[in-house]
């Protein structure tokens, strides 16, 4: 008589399976640190995506200085492909999980603000480093330390199109 | 989640398939030397990339791996009788030598020159390791022989074992890219199994439930760093590589011998899950060498006289639900071997990619199948030869190191990640 492992590991029994969606969409925030990784953004922007919001910078309000031990965070806005410029803490709250993308070798210091406003909401960071054409070790290295500290997943992918494939394999 | 028509491409590897050519641009592990011990031993069928053949070592120690049928009228050459230099189908007598050529066709005349005329498919095997290896793609194309640091040192430092897996191999090998799941399903083993415990880095595994993952490029595959807290602001590192198609290191412990596997398909719903165990600098002990052939570390206990596991899906696994609810295990399968299995078994032969979930710390595994995607496209349209295929892509090593927290791994643990004759494992 053959096992219940063996009889429901067969392919036979894979039609068996519930068809029913297991997930609700989720959405992702994906915010590029400096201009080159902005046209980046732009660019994947174009394609079709379900839960997936861009933004090409974030920029600080100058009116008022953060109070003692508050992050600048409660200060920042990030700016949509649209024009508009919206509350980095509201939008990470919205959020699932953010990818935050610099061009290897570029300023990416900003993810630190980013990073206060996902851990008020406990969302995971997710740091992609894309080398450009002229690229060195050391640009790569400077990256990885600017966003080491406060990513749970940090990934170096050469090309854009690793972008897109990774956003659809997390259903963006 | 990965689309239909991506998922069947990456998990086809039949002839003509684009994975099945992107696979026979490599050397293959096929069988152990243990399998053909000596000339004109029985000889064994094969199976590997939807392809069905017969391997012999003939009368002067010549391997051969050739279509499994008769040419004549089409029985298993298992059967034949593998003698003076060639196997012969004992239906009607023909016989055929290491590299497919009929050499006899006994009903007729010798000198009719008939037997030339019939010759079955063959591949070329090399042994290297304790590993009998083919390569099943272009012949002009063929690469020379593997370099992985395994099959390279001397044969008393090396120990090599398969096992069946009912699943297909993409799924299968996905489990060693994805270093995220060691802190659960295979939590309970790192201080009881003879092969993992002991070492001074195990403290941080079980430390730190929560690492944090660094996924590079390398030239012939990924480099996927696991990163947990350690004292005096430093961190502990694991780094596992991925050479393309499917080989993989699991980052050491102490001195405990290196280890890691290479997944290789049968058909789009089997795969061979091979396991390996070397020190790059000293012979393996009688006791690490009886312990890897009782199934402890990543090798498995078989069926008698088989390389299937003895925990199978016939059996259930040999579920123990008391170890589980105890958490001697974490799944309740025993030894971290079937602990993979068991589960990647379960999800079908064909995993359906299009359901899953990923998150962020998956990202090694999108990684990876990118990065085949890309590799089988770029050979499919432009020739371009895969990832991997070179040998120096092939001297890697896998490390466990403890680096202060401002240094890069990529820096920190360059030469750890470099297998060099004579040099010892960086291993904590
Ligand atoms: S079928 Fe084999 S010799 Fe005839
Ligand atoms: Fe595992």
């Amino acid at each position: 008589m053959l096992s219940e492992s063996e009889r429901m590991a067969s392919a036979h029994e894979l039609t068996f399976r519930i068809k029913d969606p297991n997930s609700k969409p989720r959405s992702i925030a994906v915010i590029a640190l400096d201009k080159a990784s902005a046209a980046i953004v732009d660019q994947i922007s174009h394609e079709q995506w379900r839960g997936a919001h861009f933004f090409t910078s974030l920029s600080f309000s100058t009116d008022k200085q953060p109070a003692e031990g508050q992050s600048q965070a409660m200060q920042a806005w990030l700016n949509d492909l649209a024009g508009r410029a919206l509350n980095l803490v509201a939008e990470v709250e919205k959020s699932d999980f953010v990818v935050v993308i610099t061009a290897a070798g570029e300023d990416a210091r900003a993810v630190s603000v980013i990073a206060d406003a996902c851990a008020m909401f406990h969302k995971s960071l997710l740091g992609l480093v894309i080398p450009q054409d002229d690229t060195s070790d050391k640009d790569i290295d400077i990256s990885l330390g600017h966003l080491r500290p406060h990513s749970r997943m940090l990934v170096v992918a050469h090309g854009i199109d690793y972008i897109e494939v990774m956003l659809t394999a997390l259903r963006a | 989640m990965l689309k239909k028509e991506q998922n069947d491409y990456l998990t086809q590897t039949g002839p003509g398939t684009p994975m099945g050519n992107l696979f026979r641009c490599y050397w293959m592990p096929v069988l152990l030397s243990e399998e053909l011990p000596e000339p004109d031993c029985p000889p064994v069928r094969v199976k590997i990339l939807s392809e069905r053949l017969i391997a012999f070592r003939d009368t002067e120690g010549r391997l051969g791996l050739i279509d499994e049928f008769c040419a004549h009228r089409g029985p298993s050459l298992w059967f034949g009788r593998n003698e003076e230099c060639g196997l012969r189908c004992p239906y009607h007598g023909w016989k055929f030598d290491v590299t497919g050529q009929c050499v006899d066709v006994p009903s007729e005349p010798a000198e009719s020159g008939y037997a030339k005329k019939i010759k079955l498919k063959s591949y070329p095997l090399i042994e290297k390791g304790g590993v009998i290896w083919t390569y099943m793609g272009d012949p002009e194309k063929q690469p020379p022989a593997p370099e992985f640091e395994f099959c390279s040192v001397p044969l008393n430092q090396t120990f090599s074992s398969k096992r069946l897996q009912e699943c297909n191999w993409l799924q299968a090998m996905e489990g060693g890219i994805d270093s995220s799941h060691v802190s659960f399903l295979h939590r309970g083993d790192l201080n009881n199994d003879p092969l993992f415990k002991g070492a001074a880095g195990n403290k941080y595994n079980l430390g730190d439930m929560k690492p944090v993952f660094e996924v590079v490029e390398s030239s012939g595959g990924l480099l996927i760093g696991a990163r947990r807290n350690a004292e005096d602001d430093q961190y502990y590192w694991r780094i596992t590589p991925w050479v393309m198609p499917c080989y993989t290191g699991v980052p050491p412990r102490g001195d405990h011998p290196l280890h890691g596997h290479f997944w290789v398909p049968i058909d789009d719903h089997n795969c061979w899950a091979w396991s390996y165990d070397y020190h790059p600098t000293r012979a393996l002990t009688d006791s690490e060498v009886a312990a890897m052939r009782d199934g402890k570390g990543v090798h498995v206990k078989y069926v008698p006289g088989t390389y299937i596991p003895l925990a199978n899906k016939t059996n259930d696994y040999l579920m123990d639900r008391a170890a589980q609810k105890a958490g001697k295990t974490f799944s309740g399968i025993e030894g971290i071997g079937m602990q993979d299995a068991s589960l990647q078994e379960s999800m079908g032969p064909i995993c359906d990619r299009t359901k899953e979930n990923l998150v962020g710390t998956d990202n090694g595994i999108i990684m990876a199948r990118h990065r085949l995607l890309r590799a089988a496209k770029a050979l499919a349209e432009k020739g371009t030869t895969p990832p991997g295929v070179d040998v120096e892509h092939q001297k890697v090593r896998q490390a466990a190191l403890l680096l202060k927290r401002d240094v890069q791994y990529k820096d920190g643990a360059k030469e750890a990640l470099i297998a060099k004759k004579g040099v010892r494992q960086t291993s904590v």
